[in-house]
């Protein structure tokens, strides 16, 4: 955790740089600590200690703006960094709208750190014993399976501790602590005739008490089991229905199309939606930064400005820009928060559906289980991404499908949505279930 | 050397005593020291009003018994940090003693080359250049709405010590530009980003650099805006020179590397010394060519770098080692023991990755061969599924060919297949070798810098995705 030494040098910083020539400056102190214990096939094989602290300093002078980064924090390094900081924005050129947000939107309820609940003090009880035996509990290694042959298994427990503190000029100062327990698994296995499948899974939670990693690898398993004797089905269009786990892959290009950097560049899909119908009307989201006790709640964003609930999208009309304050004069827009700090996509047509259900719904499609590489094309939104899946009939898998592409654009795709599952997992920090759409151009 | 002692406040007494330390939990120890200063200038809206250097500082010290790895680092590099860190990295417990594979006992030759320091450039200049490059675009295309244009470069030095007694260093400098710009047509917007990467200073900053990336950024636009998405399915696809090396770095280069042989994950785990690919073709991982952005005089493990052969004549004869695959198979480190930063220890990574030139004509003749399929050249990135050896890569720019030419240009498409099948659906190779100087970026668990090459080629079968 960040001590006391660490804050007064972050104030004495900031104080530094400003007797130097800034006319303004935001400090952000970062700590953390990792313990982490990999395992191969049931055996551990390797153990890592990572402890890092780094200051990062935004420098406002004569109206022009820098960034910066240093992680050897010792008070006669920092001074010379700054000063040479200073010098360097000294040959910028100047830009107006560089500026820290306006203090009455800043956060002055993180004081602790510990609001969000999101700090479990029974991190600093665990053991490197009891993290060995845990990557060794949750191996699955030796075990059989019908069907496969289990050839290498690699989990990786970790355990960590997050710690930020932010302050600026203008009386600015907030602080975020968190900790997380994490396992992740990849396995590879191997059917009668010799060919190779792999898959992974994981979970995370920010307690100890919470964390769950012992159906991590029978999970990896059956998921890789699943892929076994996979073909391309022919290509067409198909209903397609997006596992839980995957479906970020469709919600992030359109979070990153809200940013106003994209917007202000014209390198978004989405300049000039705002208030408008651009999906379909099943399409909601919304921020949720203040779940308490869940990964991701957070009470500021990169600027130290507060967040807050608020809806992305509304029933298919975007109500929401993630716009910063040098982006707010940019554009002449109001601010707002930096990102969407913890996204939750609202179930539709009726709450609780699963990617069951979603099936069920639609008869006959793919269910996507995992992709595999693509892209989209922010400016036009037009996609091509890899898929494995299932090849569903009658609302249930038939077999597997692989080396298969879908192809589209992201304003159609949303246009046929048919439903959305509330199925995702908590320890996500995007929540988002199961997705379904009709008419999907696939290629196999 | 010296300089380096200095540099990190350590002594070649130090630096056994460490090492020590480290032997008391295992039987090779590593001690990774890095100073790393990166630099940006960033162009937007017509002028530089945004850069900023990030200083990164540490030591990472790895414990190996026998191929298990106890790794922690250290932000100071006073006596009692690496002590307390190398004691971390001894938790990994088990075999004692002093073992390990030796490296080459070559010096290298220098092959970063470094006219004109970064850190003596002038900043005015260096934006300056950046504003060059902006209106130099605009002078060639009128339809360029938006020019963002990132310079950004770094100076590591790193000094290497191991339980060997190996001592090594290396400074190593990467320079990179980066150009996205935004073009507009009666309603419709078009995105390009061409970028250049080398080892070595800021005389990489020409005016001859400057047209090839501004030639390069305007080229073709008519068929972008003109590009439509073409009817998806299995196909021939002609691969043009240069930047489709990323096929040889997805299909086959991550299935090479030893880790993921070593572990039984690699679908060409069990095809050392066989036939994977016809007669005539060879693939090379290469970390010695002067001033690429792969390249690297030493590996992070105080290997020298090397030009490795994969597949000679059609047969797979070398994985990519770091010391602990080639301790495993018993052969010599290929200097592919790479990591991001000293904050990671290092694994088998691919440098520049290319295929040499075959003796099957040219480009032309290449499409001329083929009835109905598309043609690619301009790419965003790739993945590949290790066990499955089913690798993808995203397409910017193609055409379709019919009956032997190049008609409607597409884009925006992926294009998957399978890596052994893939190897074995080369048909042709073409003498026109090119290696692509992009900020290709590897991200198998960590980032590092690497590039990639590849003659024109066309293979006989992958599914191209569509409508």
């Amino acid at each position: 955790m960040i001590n006391a030494e660490e804050i007064r040098l972050a104030k004495e910083s900031l104080e530094y740089a400003l007797a130097h020539g800034a006319g303004a400056v935001r400090i952000t102190l970062t700590k953390s600590t990792e313990d982490l214990v990999a395992t191969l096939d049931g055996e551990v094989d390797k153990v890592t200690r990572c402890a890092d602290r780094s200051m990062s300093i935004a420098l406002f002078v004569d109206g022009r703006f820098g960034s910066f980064s240093i992680n050897k924090l010792e008070r006669s390094a920092l001074e010379d960094f700054i000063s040479k900081a200073i010098e360097t924005v000294r040959m910028l050129s100047p830009d107006s709208f560089r500026k820290l947000p306006d203090p009455a939107r800043c956060c002055r309820t993180a004081v602790s750190g510990r609001e969000m609940e999101i700090y479990d003090p029974a991190y600093s009880a665990v053991t490197p014993e009891k993290r060995r035996q845990a990557a060794l509990d949750a191996a699955v290694f030796g075990k059989e399976f019908e069907g496969a042959r289990l050839v290498s298994e690699e989990g990786e427990y970790s355990d960590s501790e997050y710690d930020t503190y932010v302050i600026d000029s203008q009386g600015l100062e907030c602080r975020h602590t968190e900790t997380s327990f994490d396992y992740g698994v990849e396995v590879t296995v191997e059917d009668a005739e010799g060919n190779k499948y792999s898959d992974y899974w994981w979970t995370a939670s920010p307690r100890l008490e919470s964390f769950d990693a012992s159906q991590c690898g029978l999970t990896a398993v059956r998921r890789a089991c699943a892929q076994i004797g996979s073909s391309p089905a022919p290509s067409g269009k198909y209903n397609m229905v997006v596992r839980a786990e995957a479906a970020s892959r469709l919600v992030s290009p359109i979070l990153n199309a809200l940013n106003a950097y994209s917007i202000q560049q014209g390198n978004s899909f989405l300049v000039d939606s705002e208030g408008k119908q651009v999906f379909s009307p099943g399409f909601s989201v919304l921020d949720e930064p203040w779940r308490k006790g869940e990964s991701g709640a957070k009470l500021f964003d990169g600027e130290g400005v507060a967040t807050a609930p608020a809806p992305i999208i509304d029933e298919g009309v975007v109500r929401r820009y993630f716009v910063n304050t040098y982006m707010s004069g940019k554009l002449g827009v109001a601010p707002t928060v930096e990102d969407a700090i913890r996204p939750r996509v609202c179930g539709w047509p009726s709450p609780g559906l699963d990617e069951a259900a979603l099936m069920k719904m639609c008869g006959n499609g793919i269910l996507v289980t995992d992709f595999n590489g693509g892209n989209c094309n922010m400016t036009t939104g037009d996609f091509s991404y890899g898929i494995a899946g299932q090849l569903f009939e009658d609302g249930k898998p038939v077999r597997p499908v692989s080396e298969m592409l879908v192809t589209g654009n992201f304003l159609t795709l949303w246009k046929n949505l048919t439903a959305i599952g509330e199925d995702w997992r908590r320890c996500a920090t995007k929540l988002i279930g199961a997705l379904a759409f009709s008419a999907v151009d696939f290629s196999g | 050397m010296k300089s380096y002692f200095e540099l990190f406040g350590i002594t070649p007494a130090q630096l056994r005593a460490v090492v020590e330390e480290g032997l008391k939990g295992g039987n090779w120890c590593d001690l990774y020291f890095e100073q790393t200063v990166y630099n940006d200038l960033l162009l937007r809206d017509g002028v530089v009003a945004s850069g900023g250097f990030h200083f990164d500082y540490g030591c990472g010290i790895r414990v190996l018994s026998g191929e298990k790895t106890g790794y922690a680092y250290s932000e100071s590099t006073d006596i009692q940090s690496l002590m307390d860190a190398a004691r971390a990295a001894t938790s990994i417990g088990g075999n004692c003693g002093r073992i390990g594979t030796p490296a080459i006992k070559t010096v290298p030759p220098e092959i970063y080359s470094m006219q004109l320091e970064w850190g003596q450039a002038d900043k005015h200049a260096l934006a300056a250049w950046l504003e060059r490059l902006e209106s130099a675009i605009r002078a060639r295309e009128s339809r360029v709405a938006k020019v963002i244009a990132m310079l950004s470069w770094s100076e590591s030095e790193i000094l290497m010590y191991n339980s060997l007694d190996e001592l090594s260093s290396d400074s190593r400098p990467l320079g990179n530009v980066t150009v996205t710009i935004i073009f507009a047509h009666e309603g419709r917007t078009e995105q390009r980003s061409v970028s250049r990467s080398f080892r070595c200073g800021s005389e990489m900053l020409t005016d001859t650099l400057i047209d090839e990336l501004a030639a390069e950024a305007v080229a073709g636009l008519d068929d972008s805006f003109a590009a439509r998405r073409p009817k998806g399915g299995r196909m021939p696809v002609v691969m043009a020179a240069g930047a489709s090396g990323i096929l040889l770095h997805e299909a086959m280069g991550h299935a090479f590397e030893a880790d993921f042989n070593r572990k039984g994950q690699s679908i060409f785990c069990d095809r050392m010394g066989k036939r994977i690919c016809r007669r005539g073709i060879n693939i090379i991982d290469d970390g010695t060519i002067p001033g690429n952005r792969g390249s690297i005089r030493y590996d992070d493990e105080g290997v020298p770098g090397q030009k490795t052969y994969m597949v000679s004549d059609g047969v797979l004869t070398s994985y990519l080692h770091d010391r602990i695959s080639a301790g495993f198979y018993g052969v010599s480190p290929t200097g592919n023991g790479r990591r991001e930063s000293f904050r990671y220890n290092p694994i088998p990574r691919m440098r520049t990755t290319y295929m040499e030139s075959g003796s099957d004509g040219t480009l032309d003749d290449l499409i001329a061969s083929v009835r109905k399929g598309v043609y690619v050249d301009k790419f965003a990135n790739g993945e590949v599924r290790i066990g499955e050896g089913d690798f993808t890569f995203y397409v910017n720019r193609g055409y379709l060919i019919e009956n032997g030419r190049l008609t409607m240009p597409v884009k925006d498409i992926n294009i998957i297949g399978n890596g052994p099948q893939a190897l074995a659906d080369i048909e042709a190779v073409a003498g026109d070798l090119k290696i692509d100087n992009g900020t290709w970026t590897c991200g198998k668990e960590q980032s590092v810098a690497v590039s990639c090459g590849i003659p024109s080629v066309l293979i006989k079968n992958l599914t191209v995705g569509g409508e």
